[in-house]
């Protein structure tokens, strides 16, 4: 008898005809390669005015893991948490945690990073790669693995996403728990069992855990799990027994038990204190934002701002795939649709279909993608939805744009190769049509991407017009203060040892990082009004136009000494106590 | 057969051949981006040529203003105070000035100058300097926020029966970020008590600018009293008021009343949500004549009433 040789690991990550570890090495490098452009791009991107926030909630939060470490019995008593974990306690822990940590081993002890800002921003960006691999598998699972490159592509060759995944805070990591617990739950599905269900479970706490968006996702569940297992429900009812998916019972009960674990802030008091989570979400304050030349300041949203704003800031050729694969998907619904329908005998001779005709879905998966690509953003469609934020609110939904994308591109690949059959005689010009028609659709993507960089919020894509385009359409320039480091070459040409600067919608704790990391000059005295400042900083937002004015009458004059552009938008304006140069 | 004069398609080809539409979008994107980003953005030295143009053209009382609006502060750096002073940045409206030179990018219009008669138009670079005549310019005699200083204006704070004057002081001005509202100027009436009046730069319901006389209410039953000294008056005093932006969302209305020769001109209130409000009183009774005006601010009360009005005879 021969004996069967044992697969080497470089068989077994070889790329089968199933999907497996080869393909998670294929997603995890993915995955690597887009958390290394972050990292090598992190300097040039100064801090958003919310991160000044979370990098003083981590550094708080660190002094409770080290104590923790070090004396747990005390860390665990109120009086050592409330103190901590009341700061930022209106959102839950996980992010910031992880932020903590990072700056505690990887900048701290280890000295991996240099910027401290590095390290608190690091798990933002590992958030930001696991979701390249998370939709390169769940492409190549469902579609087939281009659907799954172009996904992983997709996702990070938008504007929106490479700006916040740069940041130390969590909309980069909902978009990814939203996705990944949407993709247990799938598993779970499939696989059954008991792991997978509890996974299920502890995926919904951390996704709790990461940002309040994960309130919505028993929207998501439910309904799914309604159509796949109706008949069953249908059925098991008339015996009075109802069958709930074992992994929904573990997102119900394993879920809120990991939310309050991970959370110490929950640990006394738990019930009002979740109780004020919700009212401070339900009741939050409303922020200004232009739209069409008119600045929102309450609910509700105009109902055209997410689908203009999607269309202004993911590439365009993202969004013809997605139709396209979205496309094709509904069709096959559509047919699956009548060939229910064909159980009604008069429907059945209308429409021409017998039983049994449609395709089969048999996990509902192009449904439970349709579900985590609208759950989020339907939001933005409800009449109490207030404008705060722009667009990474629904940044949840691009993952599954992208994969609706990804089978757009598997579907223009099979007709391409179909049209070029005569001349694509092997598998290594397949091989290199397929690479080629990537690079179109990539290749753009890629430079608009890297050219958003560091005014990731202030870029339009080329189909409105690029930034300047944007601008001419009344689209939102700035938010969250997120330029001010891109003023660091003008003050250090022009500013006097020691001069105060008004900051503007900088966050003191953004503004003190950047001096304290040599980001901005050092020595520089940031101040709170122009009326104590050498020189005042206004960004350009059009409900901050006051804070020109103010420079205007407090200066006595109105020409600024310098205006920061991009692609020649004015992004900031600095004036200087003194004349400026003729 | 395709008829004479008819162009066939072929539908079977442009099913094949349709995938190409996804790559050709993707590498027209690629170009349009190249070029948004480069040959699109007008360069600085169209600027800085397109202004020594308008300085050449511009007279005094000549508006001149830069489109689209975003270009505002590229235009102030480029242009200067020289040509955009504060006049022309914060105009009340542009019904006082014979002639508009409009500096534009992108093809882009100012809306305030549509219906204006083309003159001339330059193309330096990348940037269009159109001259346009104003249909039917204003005769301004006299501008009330040009009064503003001991010599032109005095000021009181009435309470009841007690009448006390708002001494005219230098020093002390503020301006804040946002929400802060407007600055509250250098040189300033200041009442005892809190009220003042001053020249300042509003920011209304739209967020333009708007140059004029900050003049906040007291509240109650108190007036704030503006008394302009010498006023030239012609046909129409014409004026506009306004609330900064943050407190047009709730307050009580703040009236204006005009005198003169102790009678009264006209009456305007302001409502919230009536942004950068115009009125104009008929003055024709003092046409020609030189004298007194007053202006009395009073608001039922003065929470989060940042008041602002600006007035012109013609």
């Amino acid at each position: 008898m021969s004996k069967v040789a044992e697969p080497t690991w470089r068989d077994r990550l070889r790329l089968g005809k199933e999907v497996g570890p080869g393909d998670h090495l294929v997603g995890a490098s993915l995955g690597a390669v887009y958390v290394a452009w972050l990292l090598a791009t992190a300097r040039e991107l100064g801090f958003a005015r919310d991160e000044g926030f979370y990098f003083r909630a981590a550094t708080d939060y660190a002094r409770w893991f080290k104590l923790l470490f070090e004396r747990p019995q005390i860390a665990i008593e109120q009086s050592s948490i409330d103190p901590i974990w009341q700061v930022n306690s209106e959102h839950p822990a996980l992010m910031k945690s992880l932020f903590a940590l990072s700056w505690m081993f990887l900048h701290e002890k280890w000295k991996v990073f240099d910027d401290a800002s590095t390290a608190f921003r690091f798990p933002g960006m590992v958030m930001a790669g696991l979701a390249i691999w998370l939709v390169y598998i769940w492409g190549a699972r469902v579609f087939s693995r281009r659907a799954g490159v172009f996904a992983a592509f997709g996702l990070a060759l938008m504007p929106g996403t490479f700006y916040h995944a740069h940041l130390a805070c969590f909309d980069v990591g909902i978009m990814t728990m939203w996705a990944a617990c949407i993709y247990v739950y799938w598993r779970a599905e499939q696989k059954g069992g008991l792991a997978w269900a509890i996974l299920a479970g502890v995926m919904y706490g951390l996704t709790l855990e990461t940002k309040h968006n994960a309130w919505v996702l028993p929207a998501v569940f439910v309904v799914h799990a309604l159509v796949l297992h109706g008949k069953r429900i249908a059925r098991s009812s008339r015996v009075g027994m109802i069958p709930i998916p074992t992994s929904l019972l573990a997102m119900a009960t394993i879920g809120p038990a990991v939310f309050v674990l991970l959370w110490p802030w929950l640990w006394n008091d738990t019930l009002p204190r979740v109780q004020g989570w919700f009212r401070f979400h339900l009741n939050h304050e409303y922020y200004n934002m232009e739209f069409l030349h008119v600045n929102y300041w309450k609910a509700p949203s105009p109902p055209a701002y997410m689908p203009v704003m999607i269309v202004a800031t993911v590439p365009a050729v993202t969004l013809v795939l997605f139709f396209a694969g979205l496309g094709e998907r509904a069709k096959i619904a559509w047919l699956r649709v009548r060939a229910l329908l064909a159980h009604a005998p008069f429907l059945a001779s209308q429409l021409r279909v017998s039983k049994g005709d449609g395709p089969k879905d048999r996990y509902e998966t192009d449904l439970l993608l349709f579900l985590g690509l609208t759950v989020p953003l339907s939001l933005f469609l409800l009449p109490k939805t207030p404008i705060f934020g722009g667009t990474k609110h629904w940044m949840p939904a691009y993952p599954f744009l992208v994969l609706f994308a990804g089978r757009g591109f598997d579907l223009v690949c099979t007709a391409m190769h179909r049209a070029l059959a005569p001349r694509l005689i092997d598998a290594r010009a397949r091989f290199m049509a397929t690479a080629a028609l990537l690079a179109s659709v990539t290749l753009g993507s890629l430079l608009i991407t890297s050219h958003s960089h560091p005014y990731g919020l202030s870029s339009y894509v080329p189909i409105v017009g690029g930034t300047a385009g944007g601008a001419d359409l009344g689209l939102n320039r700035q938010f969250w203060g997120f330029t001010t480091q891109s003023l660091a070459d003008y003050f250090a040409k022009n500013a006097w040892q020691g001069a105060t600067v008004f900051i503007h919608d900088t966050a003191w704790d953004s503004w003190s990082r950047m001096l304290d990391e040599k980001r901005i000059r050092s020595d520089l005295r940031g101040v709170g009004s122009p009326s104590e400042a050498d020189f005042s900083i206004v960004h350009h937002e059009l409900h901050m136009n006051e804070t020109d004015y103010n420079a205007w009458v407090h200066y006595g004059h109105v020409a600024p000494d310098f205006v920061l552009t991009h692609d020649g938008v004015p992004i900031i304006s600095v004036y200087r106590r003194s004349k400026p140069k003729p | 057969m395709v008829p004479p004069g008819m162009a066939a398609f072929d539908l079977v080809a442009a099913k094949k051949w349709g995938f190409a539409f996804v790559p050709a979008v993707g590498i027209l994107e690629l170009v349009a981006h190249l070029w948004q980003t480069t040959a699109g953005v007008v360069p600085e030295s169209d600027w800085r040529a397109a202004r020594e143009v308008v300085k050449a053209k511009a007279k005094a009382d000549d508006l001149v203003v830069f489109a689209p609006k975003w270009t505002d502060p590229v235009g102030r750096e480029t242009f200067g105070d020289e040509v955009a002073t504060l006049e022309r940045e914060a105009f009340p409206d542009v019904t006082r000035f014979p002639r508009a030179l409009e500096v534009s990018i992108r093809g882009k219009h100012r809306d305030e100058l549509a219906g204006w008669k083309e003159l001339a138009r330059d193309q330096v670079g990348g940037v269009t300097i159109t001259t346009l005549e104003n249909p039917s310019p204003a005769k301004v005699i006299d501008d009330l926020v040009r009064h503003a200083s001991p010599q032109g204006m005095t000021v009181q704070r009435t309470d009841g029966a007690r009448e006390v004057d708002c001494a005219f002081q230098t020093g002390g001005g503020q301006a804040g970020g946002l929400g802060f509202g407007m600055a509250i100027p250098n040189e300033r009436f200041a009442c005892p008590g809190g009220a003042f009046v001053g020249v300042s730069v509003l920011e209304p319901i739209d967020y333009s600018a708007r140059k004029c006389l900050y003049a906040a209410p007291i509240g109650g039953g108190s007036i704030l009293r503006v008394r302009f000294a010498n006023v030239a008056f012609g046909k129409a005093l014409h004026g506009h008021h306004g609330l900064y932006s943050e407190h047009e969302r709730g307050g009580a209305s703040v009236t204006l009343l005009f005198k003169a020769e102790d009678k009264t001109l006209g009456r305007v209130v302001h409502n919230d949500g009536d942004g950068w409000k115009g009125y104009e009183l008929d003055t024709r009774e003092l046409e020609g004549k030189r004298g007194e005006l007053i202006a009395e601010v009073t608001a039922g009360n003065g929470n989060r009433r940042q008041y602002c009005f600006e007035a012109d005879t013609r």
